[in-house]
């Protein structure tokens, strides 16, 4: 918990997007459904239209400040509400102002806009209530106390991480490198800017396994195979996230702004349960780089993985169906 | 000392992170052996043909320039380079987000930069001299080519590459500040850079010091407020990317003009320079006493 050294709102802002639209490289917009956005998972996926060829997007807003924020006797003056979009791996930082909607409401809105150039993958979206506090202009009275996250290549509005599948011939694949691990059913490379898992189609029938859908037995192994493969993943971008960390001089390690950050902080709190995940992190960050303990986490940083990865789930329903099965056959 | 691999390619490309580790072997790290650049070319994947950024000759022909003019100081090479690599390549920040061209270029366009440019002095404790891997495929602000294109992008003033001089010339402020995202906020970039060229940071511990103030500033404050930027124009960049077919190599001696986009206004600058200086005033600085 942050101290502030003046009076604010002890509330969060509620952010949410209205609409989206996609301004085309032929100048014309499309107006994106409102699949493409989701209020629930505070994600918003601009790769949702299949077009290959925008040029920005623009992100309708709508803000509604907590209970106080107009008060007669507020401590704050010159109240004014700006969207901020972030992100870390192209270092982008614009702001938009939001107008007050009524002239005494707490609802505001506006929009802000998303150019395809300046970013690669995931943007971060907040949105702060400033004021002029005791004198000192600038100071920030509320935010919003979940980001949204703003997808510019998904096309689904999910929050969490997604990996990529990728299948291919390990012994023939154009990626060479591939080819040292030719007896290996699934790899992952952890080392791409998202996780990603190569499916090796050398083991026959593997591809036929994975497409499969439906109720029966064979969707439940598949399922199950997901879960492992998932676990996989998990492990190794965290391993690779805490390998890289950045350490601040006398602050001790910072998250990183991209991908990896956000996976330390889902999972710090399996691994070191019970405290903040700052000192989750710098804990973890001590084991790894000091005298002992790494080992003994490894056991947290895998019940941190299978927990992410659904594994039990997995492995309760391919039980669940091998038991029915059994059961038939005997009858 | 290594020289180029006796195979560099024509044209850029995208080497995966995950294809890397074969070519980074210790004879590399050590600055003893090359590889031959033959087996680096089998794992590249290839870019767009008909992109006139992607000839590999003007890069190599600027690293040359840059390893003959700075081998007395190589550290000073960073100022010269950071604007002439950003204005020879011409780059989106999403094209530059993309960790594999830089991998690419460190890996099979020019490894022996990197090992000139970042091989350990030995010292009593270290007596062998080596390049942190992180150099030749690390994060952004660490691997050498990229931590130049950033910095860059980042500090130039619109076209005017001068503040981009004027903050490589401190390794600390490219060092410290392009981690955190401070600068991501184009009027505190250019405020930075002001305190340095007063005079009023001048010591790596300045700016350790003051980068911590303003952040633990900026946790209550909102600079966006304090000092407003204005929205770039997409098409200036898209324009500029698109001169690259015509342009001439770019300038040695002069500094190159970068993409016609709008400086910060300068009130926002002059509001930040101040406020800073002001932060930095009280701002507990490692080995600087009090009343100081």
């Amino acid at each position: 918990m942050k101290i502030y050294p003046y009076k604010r709102l002890n509330r969060p802002v509620a952010l949410r997007v209205t609409s989206v639209s996609l301004r085309l490289a032929d100048g014309t917009r499309d107006q994106l459904e409102t699949t493409a956005y989701s209020t629930q998972q505070q994600a918003v996926a601009l790769g949702i239209a299949g077009h290959t060829d925008w040029v920005s997007a623009t992100i309708g807003l709508s803000a509604t400040l907590p209970p106080g924020a107009n008060a007669q006797d507020a401590p704050w003056s010159d109240l004014c509400v700006l969207a901020v979009l972030t992100d870390g791996e192209t270092n982008i930082r614009t702001s938009a102002e939001l107008t007050r909607d009524a002239p005494d409401g707490r609802d505001w809105s506006g929009s802000v806009e998303v150019l395809r150039d300046d970013h690669l993958g995931r943007a971060s979206l907040a949105v702060y209530v400033v004021g002029t506090v005791d004198g000192v202009s600038g100071r920030s009275i509320a935010e919003t106390d979940r980001s949204w996250i703003v997808d510019t290549a998904s096309d689904e509005p999910v929050r969490g991480l997604q990996l990529e599948v990728q299948t291919a011939s390990f012994k023939r694949s154009s990626r060479e490198w591939l080819q040292a691990y030719a007896d290996a059913p699934w790899i992952v490379d952890a080392s791409a800017r998202v996780p990603t898992v190569f499916v090796n189609t050398d083991v026959e029938g593997v591809i036929g396994l994975l497409d499969s859908n439906g109720s029966g037995m064979e969707s439940k192994v598949r399922d199950l195979l997901v879960a492992q493969m998932a676990t996989d993943v998990w492990t190794a971008v965290f391993h690779g996230a805490i390998g890289d960390l950045e350490v601040e001089p006398g602050a001790g390690p910072v998250f990183p702004t991209d991908w990896q950050g956000e996976v330390l902080r889902e999972m710090l709190p399996d691994v070191v349960p019970g405290v903040h995940v700052e000192e989750a992190l710098r804990q973890v960050h001590r084991r790894r780089t000091g005298d002992s303990g790494w080992v003994e986490l490894q056991t947290r940083i895998h019940y941190a993985a299978v927990r992410r990865a659904d594994a039990t789930k997995a492995l309760a329903h391919v039980i669940r169906s091998l038991e029915q099965m059994n059961r038939e056959s005997e009858t | 000392m290594i020289t180029q691999p006796p195979h560099v390619p024509e044209r850029l490309g995208l080497l995966a992170t995950s294809a890397v580790d074969p070519f980074l072997t210790e004879e590399l790290l050590k600055g003893e052996q090359v590889h031959g650049g033959i087996d680096l070319a089998k794992v590249v994947e290839p870019l767009h043909e008909d992109d006139a950024r992607w000839w590999v000759e003007p890069i190599r022909s600027l690293v040359e320039d840059a390893m003959f003019e700075f081998r007395e100081d190589r550290t000073r090479a960073d100022a010269w380079l950071a604007p002439r690599l950003h204005a020879t390549l011409r780059l989106t920040r999403r094209e530059a987000a993309d960790k594999r061209l830089w991998n690419h270029i460190a890996l099979a366009v020019a490894p022996d930069y990197v090992v000139w440019r970042h091989r350990s002095e030995p010292t009593a404790n270290r007596p062998e001299r080596r390049v942190a891997a992180e150099r030749f495929r690390g994060p952004a602000d660490r691997q050498c080519f990229s931590r130049l294109w950033w910095a860059a992008e980042l500090f130039r003033n619109g076209p005017d590459y001068e503040p981009v001089e004027a903050a490589c010339g401190n390794q600390d402020l490219i060092h410290t500040v392009l981690r955190g995202g401070l600068v991501d906020h184009r009027p505190t970039a250019q405020a930075l850079v002001r305190l340095l060229k007063s005079g009023k940071i001048t010591t790596g511990r300045d700016v350790v010091g003051l980068s911590v103030a303003i952040n633990a500033a900026g946790a209550t404050l909102i600079y966006d407020v304090l000092a407003p930027d204005e929205r770039r124009d997409p098409v200036r960049l898209r324009d500029w990317i698109a001169e690259a077919e015509s342009a001439p190599p770019v300038e040695r001696y002069e500094l190159p003009t970068g993409p016609d986009e709008d400086p910060v206004p300068e009130e926002s600058v002059a509001a930040l320079t101040s406020y800073f200086a002001e932060l930095f005033e009280t701002a507990p600085v490692r080995g600087r006493k009090s009343g100081d």
